[in-house]
């Protein structure tokens, strides 16, 4: 009976690596160039719809192969540092990386170009000094959005909605992270531009659940709130059920991404405005950008901006 | 009905005279809140004396015992050591002043090596790693001395039987410069022959001037190695006596404060009728010799043997608190097929197992929970319990047993072996069963505890319940069981009607098949 | 003389239980009283109820955990578990051809069904083939993680109901969220299982001694892995309140909840060996947890020593814990 049941719960473990393998064997053709990328977490959704419109792109574009790895969480970067090693063991032609630690990553980086892999650095900058260190020229060509200019963007759009004197909140992503700091700077900017009166500026880990905690603590202590800045829109979606919970329909509230449950809110008015940024067409711009400098267009160096858009009501419209 | 067994051993007690005393207590009190664990006790202790301490359970000795090494300081009366004042702040100051302790329950770790473990507190080191050659020679040494010689100083505890455990722990205690060495119950779980054994190296150590004092319920040994006794009652002391002076009826008479008819009570108007319980071969994994035997209605049936002899093991078996067994059980003519404990209770088979801590109560528990805890269907409705009946029953119970606790809300954990032990059998005694399976139902419990025990034991046979006494005492057995069988290396070596109860020959058939092999 | 030992021992286990449960109390108590003098805001209507919301998810996990632990076990699983059920049952709620009611009916019953399904693996497994739970439930978190992600495509499910929304942000009384009742009526009623069932004195013995409450011939098994399902299924029940929370479903939240209610859990004086504590403590635990959070805050503390005094708080505590049950000990001797 017990055997019985260790082999039915085995074979049960066992189906979803059956089910996964499949995708696992898709064979690559004689295909001249190779490309790899390597995101960070696929449980964000921002990479998820970006491993999808690349391969839709790779596949109507049919030039190159495409070879999409995700991680299991943002921080994970030992995969990474395995997902990079075994690319260049499998010979590809070029690797599109978006680090998970920015300093941490240069090392495989170097391995790749070392062994005539090229590297394209997209979405988060690889550390300058930790480049110089290992021989690499700091400024290595990254095909990423401005976050700063992006903050400054939806921002600036706050302040004239507010106009000067209007006071406001920052709910800032993890502590430690780049573009939490530079998101951070760009609000920064915007509010000294706008003359807004900054009540509060506090992390909550880029997370729904904390920031809704912490939006209903700021909203006791700062009654008075008029407009709040959100580092990405999952913590905007938090902000705006604590407003909604405590009846507040004046607070106005800003957010990053353009995560697809925002687009409601913002045509509902329950949000001002977030940041458009286009995972696929970032990637492209990072692929296309490597294909250059294979074929010796371009060098690499330097920064491919990504554009970000602000997203209002009349963008979707 | 009392059967004398007398192991020759040479006895010098008294040889010793006018010696100094090593430790003096004087008018020792020790009060725990709402408890008067000790009341004004005087003790001395002479150099090179076996010294017996005496008392019922909850009498005072641990009390004494732990005030002496420690781990409590008395609330009044001093101590003094060498005439000098003695007053350990705790047991490593005790330890340093050589006042040794073997608990009861032995204070091994059972993964490391003997040596190891004897000479845990003060590994010998050079540089600072072990010095494991030093270690093994010292350790081989001191186990020479205590007769544990046939085993190497690396094998790990964990392989070795009590008895050999048990000089490990007095090995430990002889490590440092010990002059009084405290010995809590060392017979408890020990066989005929290795009791010959420890008390051959008590002597020696008595010799060497080493003072101990011994703990024990084992009325007989007292004058076999005492030379003199002190008997606490109620945190009180009754009396300190030559051994000499001494008879059993007479030290009984100290502890429990009241005579008592005789040490086994047996009441020949319970007979046994007709048969209720058969097994027919039953074997268990590991054991493949099948065992048969019959139990009778109103019957106490004892098993003797050694310890590994395959005694609880069967029970167990019998019980199915081990997944692998097989053969037929009957109950009333009926055949049973026991898979688990759940299944045997529910037939009305229950097993008191010899290790009330860990096998029986729930310690951190209270009375009423213990109690109820067999049958909770009785005590509820539809899944929620009813608190009136359950301490109306555990309080029937307390009061039927003469249990002695606080109230019923009590933790278990905090009463005194006996009373543990009686609200063990208070327990099955509440759901009732047909065969009651006791093992070692008296260990490490007080005369007086004892005798009540029987007497249950008693109650049940008369009302026609059959009943099976696993037991290393064998004096109980011959004094309490109809019949007796004995286990030999996992077999049933004999099988003896009380007209044919004779010690020698149950100790002859417990060794047969050792003696063979 | 039998009324007299009972009315004594009533009187003990009044003392009992003031040393045993409302000792935590007295640190929120402490806690409070200081927040309020400290934060002028903190005891306003809207500040308290705030909390009170704030704390409703983490106590309902953290009483299926209660369950748990009290047997000596731990799940790991439950955060991502609970992401799981809220894309299970978040596909029901925005199902376009159910009517609101039946998607909201599937959705709850989904939720907790699917809960319960694996915490009864969970305990099956650790039961059947004696794994520890921390293995076990350490696997399961991987698993439910991974499948939440997999079904959704790491999609933020949105679009709930308006109704069920509303549901979410309703205030009894001005203070009582609807959330903060479920949660409370779940501390009662495990409250009333743990204390006055057969079912409940069987957890508290099997977390004391396994081997006699098999030995007293009760079916161990079936009482452990009940306990992991009922633990599955607050979690369930959890997911719902999250979802009425937030309006949202997301395979990516309830990252450290697990640990959030084994802190709420040991805060409230449940022993991680097991056979000890109470509900009453876990939530009082979660208070402290949603209290110092709030607080902290208010009398405007910044994001880094709020974390370092929130894990000294919680350390402290349980030091004052082992205080009250030497305590406790004494008076029992």
């Amino acid at each position: 009976m017990k055997k019985m049941l260790t082999l039915a719960v085995c074979a049960l473990m066992l189906t979803p690596i059956a089910l996964m393998a499949k995708d696992a064997n898709k064979k690559n053709n004689d295909d001249p160039l190779v490309v790899g990328l390597i995101m960070k977490s696929l449980a964000n959704e921002f990479f998820m719809a970006m491993e999808e419109g690349a391969q839709a792109y790779a596949e109507k574009d049919g030039t190159f192969t495409l070879k999409t790895m995700g991680m299991n969480s943002e921080t994970d970067f030992d995969s990474q540092v395995n997902a990079v090693d075994s690319l260049i063991i499998q010979g590809v032609d070029l690797i599109v990386l978006a680090p998970a630690d920015s300093a941490g990553m240069v090392a495989p980086v170097k391995r790749a170009i070392d062994a005539g892999v090229t590297v394209i650095n997209f979405d988060v900058t690889l550390d300058k000094e930790a480049l110089r260190a290992a021989g690499l020229p700091e400024e290595f060509l990254f095909v990423g959005p401005d976050n700063t200019d992006g903050a400054e963007m939806v921002g600036n759009y706050l302040g004239e909605a507010l106009g000067e004197g209007g006071k406001v909140f920052i709910l800032e992503g993890n502590p430690g992270a780049d573009n939490a700091k530079q998101r951070k700077n760009g609000f920064m900017k915007a509010i000294k531009t706008h003359g807004l009166e900054l009540l509060a500026s506090n992390t909550a880990h880029w997370e729904t659940e904390e920031a809704n905690t912490l939006m209903s603590n700021l909203l006791t202590k700062h009654p008075d709130v008029q407009g709040v800045m959100c580092a990405n829109d999952s913590m905007a979606l938090g902000v705006v059920r604590a407003l909604e919970a405590a009846g507040r329909e004046d607070v106005l509230v800003v957010g990053f991404d353009n995560i697809p449950a925002v687009k409601e809110l913002i045509l509902n008015d329950k949000m001002l405005a977030t940041v458009h940024m286009d995972g696929t067409e970032m990637a492209v711009l990072a692929f296309n950008a490597g294909f250059e400098i294979i074929e010796g267009k371009r060098e690499n160096l330097g920064w491919v901006q990504s554009p970000l858009k602000l997203a209002n009501k009349a963008f979707f419209k | 009905m009392c059967y004398p067994i007398d192991f020759p051993l040479s006895h010098e007690s008294g040889v010793l005279m006018a010696a100094n005393k090593i430790i003096e207590l004087k008018n020792i009190s020790l009060v725990f809140p709402g408890v008067r664990a000790l009341d004004g006790v005087d003790l001395s202790i002479e150099e090179g004396e076996i010294h017996i301490l005496l008392g019922e359970n909850g009498a005072g000795k641990s009390s004494l015992v732990k005030t002496l090494c420690g781990v409590y300081t008395q609330t009044g009366g001093t101590m003094l050591m060498d005439g000098k004042e003695y007053a350990p702040r705790n047991p490593l100051t005790a330890i340093n002043s050589g006042i040794r302790v073997v608990y009861q329950e032995f204070n091994l770790l059972p993964y490391l090596s003997i040596a190891e473990n004897i000479f845990f507190e003060k590994l010998p080191k050079k540089g600072c790693l072990v010095d494991f050659k030093k270690l093994y020679s010292d350790a081989a040494a001191i186990m020479a001395k205590v007769g544990l010689d046939k085993v190497s100083p690396k094998t790990l505890v964990e392989m070795l039987g009590v008895a050999q455990m048990q000089l490990v722990e007095i090995a430990k205690a002889l490590s440092g410069h010990s002059r009084i060495l405290i010995l809590d119950e060392p017979t408890a779980t020990l066989m005929p022959d290795e009791i010959n054994t420890l008390f051959e190296l008590l002597m020696k150590l008595k010799a060497e001037g080493v003072s101990i004092i011994y703990i024990s319920h084992r009325l007989n040994e007292i004058f076999r190695i005492g030379d003199r006794v002190t008997v606490l009652r109620n945190g009180q002391l009754v009396a300190t006596k030559k051994a000499s002076e001494l008879d059993i009826p007479s030290i009984v008479k100290m502890m429990v404060g009241r005579n008592m008819e005789s040490e086994y009570p047996f009441d020949e108007s319970v007979t046994p009728s007709s048969p209720l319980l058969e097994v027919k071969n039953l074997i268990y994994q590991g054991n493949p010799h099948p065992k048969s035997f019959t139990l009778r209605k109103g019957e106490i049936l004892g098993i003797a043997g050694l310890v590994g002899s395959g005694r609880t093991e069967t029970m167990r078996a019998l019980f199915g608190a081990d997944t692998k067994a097989a053969g037929q059980i009957f109950l009333n003519g009926e055949e049973l097929h026991i898979t688990s404990p759940k299944n045997a209770v529910e037939k009305g088979i229950c097993l008191l197992t010899e290790d009330r801590k860990q096998q029986g109560l729930i310690l951190e528990m209270s009375c009423v929970e213990n109690t109820t805890i067999t049958d909770l269907k009785s005590v509820s409705f539809r899944g929620f319990l009813n608190r009136e009946k359950e301490t109306e029953a555990t309080e029937k119970q307390i009061s039927e047993m003469n249990i002695k606790t606080p109230g019923i809300n009590q933790k278990t954990l905090h009463l005194s072996g006996g009373n543990q032990q009686k609200i063990l059998i208070g327990k099955w005694l509440y759901r009732d069963s047909e065969v009651f399976i006791f093992d070692e139902p008296t260990r490490g419990i007080d005369v007086g505890a004892k005798y009540e025990i029987y007497l249950l034991l008693w109650k049940l046979a008369s009302m026609g319940r059959g009943i099976i006494m696993v037991s290393s005492d064998l004096p109980e057995l011959l004094g309490v069981c109809h019949r007796i069988l004995v286990f030999s290396d996992g077999k049933i070596t004999g099988e003896l009607d009380r007209k044919e109860f004779d010690p020698e020959s149950i100790l002859k058939l417990s060794y047969s098949e050792y003696l063979n092999a | 003389m039998t009324s007299k030992i009972t009315e004594n021992t009533r009187w003990r286990s009044l003392i009992n239980v003031f040393l045993k449960e409302v000792g935590i109390g007295v640190v929120l108590l402490v806690l409070v009283v200081a927040f309020s003098l400290a934060a002028p805001r903190f005891f306003s209507v809207l500040n308290v109820s705030n909390i009170f919301t704030q704390i409703s998810i983490n106590t309902v996990i953290a009483v299926g955990m209660t369950f748990v632990i009290l047997l000596g076990g731990i799940d790991l699983s439950v955060g991502s578990v609970l992401a799981l059920c809220s894309i299970i049952a978040g596909k029901a709620l925005t199902n376009p051809s159910l009517p609101f009611g039946t998607a909201i009916v599937l959705a709850v019953t989904l939720s907790i069904a699917s809960g319960m399904l694996i915490g009864f693996f969970n305990g099956f497994i650790s039961e059947t083939w004696k794994i520890h739970s921390f293995i076990v439930t350490l696997g399961m978190l991987n698993i439910a993680r991974g499948l939440a992600l997999q079904i959704s495509h790491s999609r933020t499910i949105f679009n709930f109901p308006q109704i069920f929304k509303d549901f979410g942000t309703t205030t009894y009384f001005e203070v009582f969220p609807a959330i903060f009742l479920i949660a409370l009526a779940l501390v009662v009623i495990g409250t009333i299982i743990l204390r006055k069932t057969v079912f409940g004195r069987m957890i508290f013995a099997i977390g004391n001694n396994e081997e006699s409450v098999r030995l007293s011939g009760h079916n161990v098994k079936f009482y452990k892995v009940m306990a992991y399902t009922i633990c599955g299924g607050t979690v369930g029940i959890a997911t719902i309140m999250y979802m009425l929370r937030m309006g949202i479903a997301s395979p990516i939240l309830g990252v450290g909840f697990e640990l959030n209610a084994i802190a709420a859990v040991v805060i409230g004086g449940t022993s991680m060996s097991g056979g000890k504590g109470s509900l009453i403590g876990t939530f009082l635990g979660a208070s402290i947890m949603g209290v110092l959070n709030n607080g902290l805050l208010l009398i405007g503390m910044g994001d880094f020593a709020r974390q370092i005094v929130t894990g000294a708080i919680i350390i402290l505590a349980v030091i004052l814990d082992t205080y009250r049950n030497k305590l406790s000990a004494k008076f029992n001797a």
